[in-house]
């Protein structure tokens, strides 16, 4: 082999590539390394240069002459990437050589096109030799993580104008079976069926089902207690007869008008065959109204009972959803979320501290888990307990039944207002989660000194912990102590790295993911084990060590990750995938709950469109790398 | 073998035996199969730097050489030289790079009269190697591009490919060997698959056209 020759002719590469970006601010040695490996390959103008079914891609192109389209193979046209189109410099699949499968689009050549070819192992090389590519590839698939965000901005605001427009037909707002009975009926019969069902509007129909008459709340003073109407006669002598009634495909609109036209607040809805199909209210038009932030808080703070709340909470899903039509990120959201749960929580407990009295105890309501960590989605059951002081002059029994009694009533009250009960009793009646200052750090101080698989399990729930009422510097303080505890403990880190390490990212070897292999639910990956938990664990390993306060993941990975040395830009990557994955989640619950079924993690990765299906393999590999770091961090 | 017992003392130029013993293991490397297909087969791309001759005509003076591996132009697989005060040396060097692959120019009976004739008068005999000249095949590839005999010039124009330096030799052969990557796709294309098929045709008065 004759070194000057090759020589001359990686010169001519180094020249082409120091014209384009990335490579113009390659550093020397990796740019040296580039061009030497590189081999130029001819593809006339239709051919196909790499198409899907060629399994992983064996080379990363860049382009050196003519253009490369870049199309979508899968089933879901995406938009802007169905015409990508490559020109001299730009180099593809990123993505998925980055990720070792193969790739989505098929690359074809649209012009007679030279392309540059380097082998799949010296790619991932370059990127170690090369910090500023390695950032390059970074930033590509953190705009892939934007693109499939805007997207969903899409597919939300949609969805959301579907659901708040005033052309809803009243079909989609009956929320509940109607309130009816027959005309023949006594009227004390039917004015006690009224209250039973709690309703401010009762039709009255025959037995073919077809209406023949209402009576609303504000009738009933008028027409029967002012007047001393006969409550022995029947319904039929004193309701409004004929009701209004509108179809059901009418719209919303229609039903505002038909109510302003008339001065009425009900409107009975039928189907074709005048069928009584549902009552709608003035007030169920109101809630197509955008519900604001303030106007909820508002709300939750002014609550004068549990019912009051429960309003609030139903508010505070349908606000998780306008602001996911608005495009907020999935950070914000759930922080907005938990932002007005707490909210929530802190009135329920103002409002049971009527009922006990806790005065001059010194103690803090702590909210633990994803709660603990701002990180609550729409299906999170109550993670919560209680830490005080217990006073020298008092005895420890009764306080602590004081403090149980209390937080039993809360805990109810939470799970009225949808927040289920904790299936596995990490809730505040627990009288092992009412605990004085020592005893909860007795309790913290075990799991560190002896980090068995149970005490590790714990250590991940309520290490998050958090206050929502009463007195922070308790909870401060533990924390400090806590942090000096795990930050000089490199035993007990290096159990809690293993602990995270447990699950892996569902990446496949031979097809994308790997999906569960649970019978009762085939082809699904739950998005909070095998997704968001992995970011979860991990990041709270490098807060431990770097003594960071935090509890919520970004800001654990922001503030311990630039502590230990990792780049800002590698850290923010790794912030997306976990925001996205979240996302997943909150729209899956979303779709979920408003169908009626309880909301869960499990996605179907074949229901994914191709891009966010791509973002989700994306997100999966920054897990596999915050893991990849713990992994050597600790030798495990 | 047969071309090498021509250099055998007496015959030719007198060769040290260094040289001698390296090119009967180059004439002992196995043919390669020309009837595999083109992006199974190496191909060199040789182009020659000549100058004037005493007596007239063109002496060479340096050869550039590149190959293409498997439908791939790797950097490192390419060859300079020049003849200097040790033209044998460079020629035998060359014949090594080559190691028997089908050879490609522009210009045979320039570039392969050239080579041939170094190859005798420095290393005493022609090697039996397969040549195919672009400028042959070109004009039937791609009838519809440019009909006939053209200028390598025109060739490269047309299909975009730039000429970074026609004064050297392996820059050169470096252009024409990307030529060659696109003759190899319409080769491919009109079902001439492999480098046999290709030598064939470019033998039969039938298939080539403006020639």
């Amino acid at each position: 082999m004759d070194n000057t020759a090759a020589d001359t002719l990686i010169r001519t590469h180094l020249d082409f590539l120091r014209r384009h970006a990335p490579f113009d601010r390659m550093e020397a040695d990796a740019l040296r390394f580039l061009g030497e490996r590189l081999a130029t390959a001819f593809y006339p103008a239709e051919s196909e240069i790499l198409m899907p079914g060629d399994g992983a891609p064996n080379f990363f192109y860049i382009v050196h002459r003519g253009k490369v389209q870049a199309r979508q193979t899968g089933g879901v046209a995406v938009t802007e990437y169905s015409t990508l189109t490559l020109g001299p410099g730009e180099g593809f699949p990123i993505g998925a050589i980055s990720a070792g499968r193969p790739s989505t689009n098929g690359y074809l050549a649209v012009e007679d096109t030279y392309c540059f070819q380097l082998p799949a192992a010296d790619f991932l090389k370059l990127q170690e030799l090369s910090p500023s590519f390695q950032l390059f590839c970074t930033r590509y698939i953190a705009s892939l993580l934007n693109q499939s965000r805007e997207q969903l901005q899409v597919q939300f605001s949609q969805r959301a104008a579907e659901q708040q427009t005033m052309t809803t037909p009243l079909s989609g707002l009956i929320s509940k079976s109607p309130v009816a009975v027959a005309p023949g009926l006594a009227t004390r019969a039917a004015l006690e069926r009224m209250v039973e069902a709690g309703v401010g509007c009762l039709a009255v129909a025959g037995d073919d089902g077809k209406p023949v008459g209402v009576l609303t709340q504000s009738d009933i003073l008028k027409r029967i207690v002012l007047p001393g109407f006969d409550l022995t006669r029947p319904i039929a002598d004193v309701m409004t007869a004929p009701p209004h009634t509108l179809n059901a495909n009418a719209s919303a609109y229609d039903a505002a008008l038909e109510m302003a036209t008339h001065g009425v607040r009900h409107i009975l809805v039928v189907d074709a065959e005048d069928t009584l199909k549902g009552v709608i209210s003035e007030r169920d038009l109101f809630a197509l109204q955008r519900i604001g932030l303030r106007q909820i808080r508002s709300g939750i703070e002014s609550a004068a009972d549990v019912q009051a709340l429960q309003r609030a909470s139903r508010d505070i899903r349908q606000l998780a959803l306008n602001l996911l039509a608005q495009g907020i990120g999935a950070e914000q959201l759930t922080q907005f979320i938990s932002a007005l749960n707490d909210a929530l929580t802190r009135r329920i407990i103002e409002l049971n501290l009527d009922r006990h009295d806790l005065y001059g105890v010194e103690y803090a309501w702590l909210a633990f888990g994803s709660e603990g960590r701002h990180e609550q989605t729409l299906s999170t059951d109550q993670d919560n307990g209680i830490i005080y002081v217990l006073p020298e002059w008092a005895d420890k029994e009764p306080l602590k039944l004081r403090l149980l009694e209390f937080a039993r009533d809360v805990n109810n009250d939470l799970a009225a207002c949808g927040f289920p009960l904790c299936e596995g009793n990490i809730m505040a009646s627990n009288p092992e989660l009412c605990l004085t200052f020592d005893e909860w750090r007795e309790k913290f101080g075990s799991w560190i000194r002896e980090p068995h698989p149970e005490a590790l399990l714990n250590a991940t729930i309520f290490f998050d912990y958090r206050v929502l009422y009463g007195d922070e510097k308790l909870a401060y303080t533990l924390r400090h102590w806590l942090l000096s505890m795990t930050g000089g403990n490199p035993a007990f880190l290096k159990a809690m790295a293993a602990n995270a390490l447990d699950v892996s990212p569902p990446l496949g070897k031979i097809r994308d993911f790997v999906t569960d292999d649970d019978p009762r639910h085939p082809g699904t990956i739950d998005l909070k084990k095998f997704g968001a938990r992995l970011f979860v664990d991990a990041a709270r390993v490098l807060s431990l060590r770097a003594g960071v306060e935090a509890t919520s993941t970004a800001q654990r990975l922001r503030q311990a990750g630039s502590r230990i040395g990792m780049p800002a830009e590698e850290l923010s990557a790794m912030a997306d995938g976990f925001h996205f994955i979240q996302l997943l989640r909150l729209r899956h619950q979303h779709l979920d709950t408003d169908h009626g079924s309880s909301g869960d993690n499990r996605v179907k990765p074949d229901d994914l469109n191709e891009l966010d299906r791509r973002i989700l393999k994306e997100a999966f590999r920054q897990a596999r790398k915050i893991q990849l770091r713990l992994k050597l961090d600790y030798q495990i | 073998m047969n071309w090498l017992s021509r250099l055998l003392p007496g015959s030719g130029p007198t060769l040290d035996p260094a040289l001698r013993s390296a090119l009967e293991a180059i004439a002992a490397l196995p043919a390669p199969d020309l009837s595999r297909s083109h992006y199974e087969t190496r191909y060199v791309v040789v182009n020659t730097e000549t100058g004037p001759m005493d007596g007239g005509g063109q002496r060479l003076l340096a050869v550039g050489a590149v190959a293409i591996n498997k439908g791939l132009l790797h950097p490192g697989d390419a060859f300079q030289a020049r003849l200097g005060s040790a033209p044998a040396n460079a020629m035998a060097a060359l014949l090594k790079f080559i190691a028997k692959a089908p050879l490609v120019v522009y210009n045979a009976p320039f570039n392969q009269g050239t080579l041939e004739r170094a190859f005798e008068n420095n290393l005493g005999s022609i090697p039996p190697l397969e040549w195919l000249d672009l400028m042959v095949l070109m004009p039937s590839l791609y009838p519809e591009r440019i009909a006939g005999q053209a200028r390598m010039d025109a060739w490269l124009g047309a299909f975009g490919i730039e000429r970074l330096d026609h004064r050297d030799a392996l820059l050169e052969a470096l252009a024409v060997a990307q030529l060659h990557q696109v003759a190899l796709a319409r080769a491919k294309q009109q079902g001439l698959g492999s480098p046999r098929e290709l030598l064939d045709a470019q033998s039969s008065r039938k298939w080539l056209r403006g020639s």
